[in-house]
C-alpha cells in the first residue's frame, strides 16, 4: 500500500484536509468519506456523467478523477448548490419542468448544466443538445431536461 | 372523456422531486450496512462449457476475503433454481456455463478491490463445448443442446383452445399457439396473400443504477435491501430457494434509478443471501454496469407473417410464426412469448388467424421483461406489414389502417375486452401534427430524400388477472401515509397515487407520503410491471383511502351525534351543514395520548375469465400513435429523423408531466434501438458490452422536432385513468421503417436501420 497523500479541497463552501490512497478517485471519496451520496456512480468509465461534480468550475467525472487531483481546488457537488436553503434556479427549473424521473444521472445533469449556463447564459437549442449529450439520461427522452435548461436560462443567475 | 374538468388538469410538483434535484433522494446503490462485506462475481468467458473443475483455494487464502460461492453452495439449497413459470437458472452456474458472463463464483470480501483480486485467483477448468448463438443455429438438426434434461416448472396458464407447452423440442423453452377461424381457408380465398419475414434486435435496458442488492442474514431471518422491481415477487422466490417460510424473509425497496424492465423477477439476489450466509456478515453486491450488459436484455426475433387481403383493402387472415431468442434462461420469457404471438393481430379486425410463437435458448445473455414485453416486437413486424400491403395494393397507408381499425368497444379478440380508445382520433391527431396531408412525396433534394410514415403499435396493459394491496393511514393531523408496493422507478408512482389518496380524502397533496417499501409491513403488490401501477395499486389506494375516509366520518358522527351520511370531509374538518369541525381536536379530545390513526385497507383482483384467452380479459389497451418524417441520404444510407410525433392514451392523466415523461422517455428508447442501439454478438460472444461500446440515445440524437401528447378516452382506474408507461415504445420502429420506404422506396424489415442496412436495401433495389 503506498502511503495516504493529505490534500486541502474545499467542497461545497468548506475547507477540508483529507488523507487519501494514491488510487481512490473522487467519487469514492466524496460518497464512503464525506457522504455526500448525491454523486452518483453509473458506468464507472465516464461515460455516463452521472457522477459529474464542478471542479474549479469544470464538470468532471468524479469516478474517473483521483482525489489527489483537486488538492488545493474547489469542487461543488449537488449537495452545495443551493445556497441559503434556496434552490438553485438550474434545480428549480429542473423540479418545476418535470426533467427527471428515476433522478439517478440527475445530480450530474444538474451541475453539467450548471456549467453551461455559467460559460453560455443564453444558449440555443443546438449548443444545449450537445452540451447535455455529456450526460446520459435513460428515463426522459431529454426534450423536459432541454425545456428546463430553457427555463433556467431564461431566469438568469438568480 | 373530456378531461377539462379535471381536477387533475394543473401539473404538479413531483413530491419525491426536491430530493432528486437536491442529490437527498436514496437508492439502494446509497444503502450501507455496518460490518458489511462487498462481493464480485466471476462469469464465464466462455459462450457454452462444462464446468470441469473449480479451486477456490488461492482465493479463499488472501486476506480480507470471507466467503467465496461456486455451484458445490448452490446444490445444496432446497432449489437453486429460478425463473417465471419455467425455473432453469441456477443461483450460480452448477455443471455448466451457457453464455459469455455467466455467473460462475462468487466472493465477498471487505472491500471490492479485494474481491476483484480473489476473483484473479479462482482456478476454474472449463471443457468448451459447441455453441449456438443466433435463433437458426439453436433449431438446425444436431445443434448442440443447452440442457440436457427438462427444467423444473410449468408452462404458463391459458384458456380453453390455447397452445402452450414447455420444452416442446431441442433448445426450444416453450411454445404458444393461438387460432381463431380457419385461417388457411380464408387465405386461400383472399384476394392477395403476402408474406413477409422481420428481424428484431436485442437491446439492454441501461439503467444508470446497475443492479445492487445487500443481504443480511440474522437467525432466521434473511433481508434483502433490494434494486428489484418486485420486491412481493423476489420474497417468494428467495423462501422457494432457501426453503423458508415467506414471513422469515424482509425486503426492502428504496428509490430504483431506472429499470424499464431490467429489474423485474428474480436474478442475482440470492447469490447475495447465499454469501452473507456463508459469510456471517451484511453482503452488497453492486454489478458493473458492464455485468449489467450481461443480465438480461429485450428478445431478439424472427417474425413471419403471412396476411391476406381483399382487392379493395380489407384485411382477412394473418398467420403468424414467431421465434423469440429467449438466450440462455428462461427468465421471462415463457411469459414473453405468450404476448408476443397475442399481440401480434395489432388494433385490426380478422375473419381468421393463426400464431405460434416460441422462445429459442441460445449461448447468450438471457433475455427477458423490457417495456412493451412482447408488444415492440409484434407491433414492429405487424405495423410494417401493414404499411407494406397498403403500398403494394396503391392505397394511402393511412387510409388502408383507417378502413380495418378495431372500433371503439370491439373486442381485441372475441373473448377479450373492448378497445378502450379512439384508435382513428388518435391516427388523425398524428397526421394532423406531423403535415402528412401536406406532404410533398419523394421531395428529393440532391441525394437526400424525405418521406412520412405511421403506426399504430397496441398492447393490453396492466397485466393479466392482475391484483394489489394497500393501507392508507391517516394521523391525527390529517397527515397521511400511503403504504403500497408499486416501486418508485421514475414512473411518478410516488406522486400519482400520494394524488390519488388525497383526492379521495379531500385533502392537500403535499399533506401525503408515500411510505417506505418494506414486505414486513407494507402491503402485498404483484409487482411494479406492465403499466399497472396507477390502474391495479391505484384501484387498492383509492378503495384504501376511501375507507380511511369513512372510518373518519363515522367516528366524526358518533361524536356530533348525527349520521355519517350528514357529513362531508374538507381539509381534515368534518362539515355538517353550515358548521365545520376540526378533527385534530376532536381525535385529542376522545383518544388522547398519541392520538390515533385511521387505517383503511383496499385491494382489487381483476376477474379471472375463463372465456378470455389469456384466463382474463385485458383490463385497458394501451395504444401508441406514431408519425415519423425521416430525411434518407441515398449515398451513405443514413436515415435522419426530422419529426417524430407519439401519443398515447392516459384514460385520464392524474399526473401530466409523469405521464409525458412516460411517452417521450420510451419514445427515445424506441428511437435508439431504430436507429443505432444493439447488443451485438460475434463468434459466440457480445462484442460491445461495455458501455462505452453499446451506445443509448443522447441529446443530440433527439429529432429536431419531437412532438408527445397524450389523448384522454378513459379507462378502469381511479377517476379514469389508466397505464401509459410503456405505450410510447410500441409504434416508433414501424413508423421510421414506414418512413424510410416512403422516402426512397426501399424496405427495412431488420432493426436497427443502420446506414450499411439501408444502403444495401437501397442498392439492391432494381
Amino acid at each position: 500500500m503506498t502511503e495516504a497523500i493529505e490534500i486541502a479541497v474545499t467542497i461545497n463552501g468548506r475547507a477540508h484536509r483529507l488523507n487519501v490512497a494514491p488510487r481512490r478517485v473522487l467519487a469514492d471519496v466524496l460518497r464512503e468519506d464525506l457522504q455526500l451520496l448525491g454523486c452518483k456512480i453509473g458506468c464507472d468509465q465516464a461515460v455516463c456523467g452521472a457522477c459529474t461534480v464542478l471542479v474549479d468550475e469544470m464538470p468532471v467525472t468524479a469516478c474517473t478523477t483521483f482525489a489527489f487531483e483537486v488538492d488545493r481546488k474547489t469542487v461543488i457537488t449537488i449537495e452545495g448548490l443551493a445556497e441559503g436553503g434556496g434552490l438553485d434556479p438550474v434545480q428549480r427549473a429542473f423540479l418545476e419542468h418535470g426533467a427527471f424521473q428515476c433522478g439517478f444521472c440527475t445530480p450530474g445533469m444538474i451541475l453539467s448544466v450548471k456549467a453551461l449556463l455559467a460559460r453560455h447564459p443564453e444558449p440555443d437549442e443546438a449548443l444545449i443538445r450537445q452540451w447535455l449529450s455529456a450526460n446520459i439520461c435513460r428515463c426522459t427522452g431529454y426534450q423536459m431536461i432541454v425545456e428546463a435548461v430553457r427555463a433556467a436560462a431564461r431566469s438568469g443567475p438568480g | 372523456m373530456d378531461g377539462a374538468a379535471s381536477p387533475f388538469r394543473a401539473p404538479v410538483i413531483a413530491l419525491d422531486g426536491p430530493d432528486k434535484v437536491t442529490g437527498a433522494a436514496r437508492y439502494t446503490f446509497d444503502v450501507s450496512l455496518p460490518g458489511m462485506l462487498h462481493a464480485k462475481v466471476l462469469r464465464s468467458p466462455h459462450p457454452h462449457a462444462r464446468i470441469r473443475s473449480i479451486d477456490t483455494g488461492r482465493a479463499e487464502g488472501l486476506p480480507g476475503v470471507a466467503a467465496v460461492v461456486t455451484g458445490i453452495d448452490a446444490v445444496g439449497l432446497p432449489d437453486p433454481y429460478y425463473g417465471v413459470a419455467i425455473r432453469d437458472q441456477p443461483v450460480v452456474a452448477i455443471d455448466k456455463v451457457r453464455y459469455v458472463g455467466d455467473m460462475v463464483a462468487a466472493v465477498a470480501a471487505v472491500d471490492e478491490e479485494i474481491a476483484y483480486r480473489a476473483l484473479a485467483l479462482i482456478e476454474v477448468h472449463y471443457d468448451p463445448l459447441p455453441a449456438v448463438t443466433a435463433i437458426d443455429q439453436a433449431l438446425a438438426e444436431g445443434a448442440p443442446l443447452l440442457f440436457d434434461t427438462p427444467a423444473a416448472g410449468e408452462p404458463i396458464k391459458l384458456g380453453d383452445g390455447l397452445v402452450s407447452l414447455k420444452e416442446p423440442r431441442p433448445n426450444v423453452l416453450c411454445e404458444f399457439g393461438y387460432t381463431h377461424g380457419d385461417a388457411d381457408a380464408v387465405l386461400a380465398a383472399s384476394d392477395h396473400v403476402f408474406e413477409d419475414r422481420f428481424h428484431f434486435s436485442r437491446i439492454n435496458h441501461f439503467h444508470l443504477e446497475p443492479h445492487v442488492n445487500i443481504a443480511r442474514v440474522t437467525g432466521e431471518l434473511i433481508e434483502l435491501w433490494s434494486c428489484n422491481q418486485d420486491p412481493f415477487v423476489l420474497r417468494s422466490d428467495i423462501a422457494r430457494i432457501f426453503g423458508r417460510h415467506a414471513n422469515s424473509i424482509r425486503i426492502h425497496a428504496s428509490h430504483v434509478g431506472g429499470g424499464f424492465g431490467g429489474k423485474s423477477f428474480c436474478k442475482m439476489e440470492p447469490l447475495v443471501v447465499l454469501l452473507a450466509m456463508k459469510a456471517g456478515r451484511p453482503v452488497r453486491l453492486c454489478l458493473s454496469l458492464d455485468e449489467s450488459l450481461l443480465t438480461l436484455t429485450k428478445h431478439a426475433g424472427i417474425l413471419i407473417l403471412k396476411t391476406g387481403v381483399t382487392r379493395d383493402g380489407r384485411l382477412t387472415a394473418r398467420k403468424s410464426e414467431i421465434q423469440l431468442d429467449g438466450g440462455a434462461y428462461s427468465d421471462a420469457s415463457a411469459l414473453t412469448v405468450v404476448k408476443t404471438g397475442y399481440r401480434i393481430t395489432g388494433p385490426y379486425r380478422w375473419y381468421a388467424v393463426a400464431t405460434r410463437a416460441c422462445a429459442v435458448r441460445t449461448n447468450t445473455v438471457p433475455a427477458g421483461s423490457f417495456r412493451g414485453f412482447g408488444g415492440t416486437q409484434a407491433s414492429f413486424a405487424s405495423e410494417s406489414q401493414i404499411d407494406m400491403i397498403a403500398r403494394r395494393l396503391g392505397i394511402d397507408p393511412y387510409d388502408f389502417r383507417c378502413k380495418n381499425l378495431l372500433a371503439l368497444g370491439e373486442p381485441f379478440r372475441p373473448g377479450d375486452s373492448g378497445i378502450d380508445s379512439d384508435l382513428a382520433k388518435g391516427l388523425d391527431e398524428v397526421i394532423e401534427r406531423l403535415g402528412y396531408r401536406q406532404r410533398v412525396r419523394s421531395s428529393a433534394q440532391g441525394h437526400k430524400a424525405r418521406g412520412m410514415g405511421l403506426s399504430i403499435g397496441i398492447k393490453d396493459g396492466g397485466g393479466t388477472g392482475n391484483h394489489a394491496q394497500a393501507l392508507v393511514k391517516v394521523l391525527p393531523s390529517g397527515r397521511v401515509i400511503v403504504s403500497a408496493a408499486a416501486v418508485e422507478i421514475g414512473q411518478g408512482a410516488t406522486t400519482t397515487l400520494s394524488r390519488i389518496a388525497a383526492e379521495t380524502l379531500n385533502l392537500p397533496l403535499d399533506w401525503v407520503r408515500y411510505g417506505a417499501i418494506d414486505t414486513d409491513s407494507t402491503p402485498l403488490d404483484n409487482g411494479t410491471h406492465a403499466s399497472c401501477g396507477t390502474v391495479v395499486t391505484g384501484i387498492a389506494v383509492m378503495r384504501a383511502a376511501a375507507d380511511a375516509r369513512d372510518q373518519v366520518l363515522e367516528f366524526a358522527a358518533e361524536r356530533l351525534g348525527c349520521t355519517a351520511a350528514e357529513l362531508a370531509l374538507d381539509n381534515w374538518t368534518v362539515r355538517r351543514g353550515n358548521y365545520a369541525h376540526p378533527l385534530e381536536p376532536m381525535i385529542a379530545e376522545h383518544f388522547g395520548g398519541a392520538g390515533f390513526e385511521f387505517i383503511g385497507r383496499g385491494m382489487v383482483k381483476v376477474p379471472n375469465d375463463p372465456k378470455a384467452p389469456l384466463t382474463a380479459a385485458a383490463l385497458f389497451w394501451m395504444p401508441c400513435w406514431v408519425g415519423a418524417e425521416v430525411e434518407v441520404d441515398r449515398e451513405t444510407g443514413k436515415v435522419q429523423v426530422v419529426h417524430l410525433v407519439v401519443g398515447a392514451d392516459s384514460g385520464r392523466s392524474v399526473n401530466t408531466i409523469a405521464c409525458r415523461g412516460q411517452v417521450e422517455g420510451a419514445a427515445l428508447q424506441a428511437l435508439g434501438q431504430s436507429l443505432f442501439e444493439e447488443l451485438r454478438y460475434e463468434d459466440g460472444k457480445p462484442v460491445n458490452a461495455t458501455p462505452l461500446d453499446y451506445r443509448v440515445p443522447l441529446a443530440r440524437d433527439l429529432p429536431d422536432q419531437y412532438e408527445s401528447f397524450v389523448l384522454e378516452h378513459g379507462g378502469p382506474g381511479p377517476f379514469g385513468a389508466k397505464g401509459i408507461g410503456e405505450a410510447g415504445m410500441l409504434g416508433v420502429a414501424s413508423a421510421i421503417a414506414n418512413a424510410i420506404e416512403d422516402a426512397v422506396g426501399v424496405r427495412v424489415t431488420q432493426i436497427p436501420f443502420t446506414p450499411e442496412r439501408v444502403l444495401a436495401a437501397i442498392e439492391a433495389a432494381p
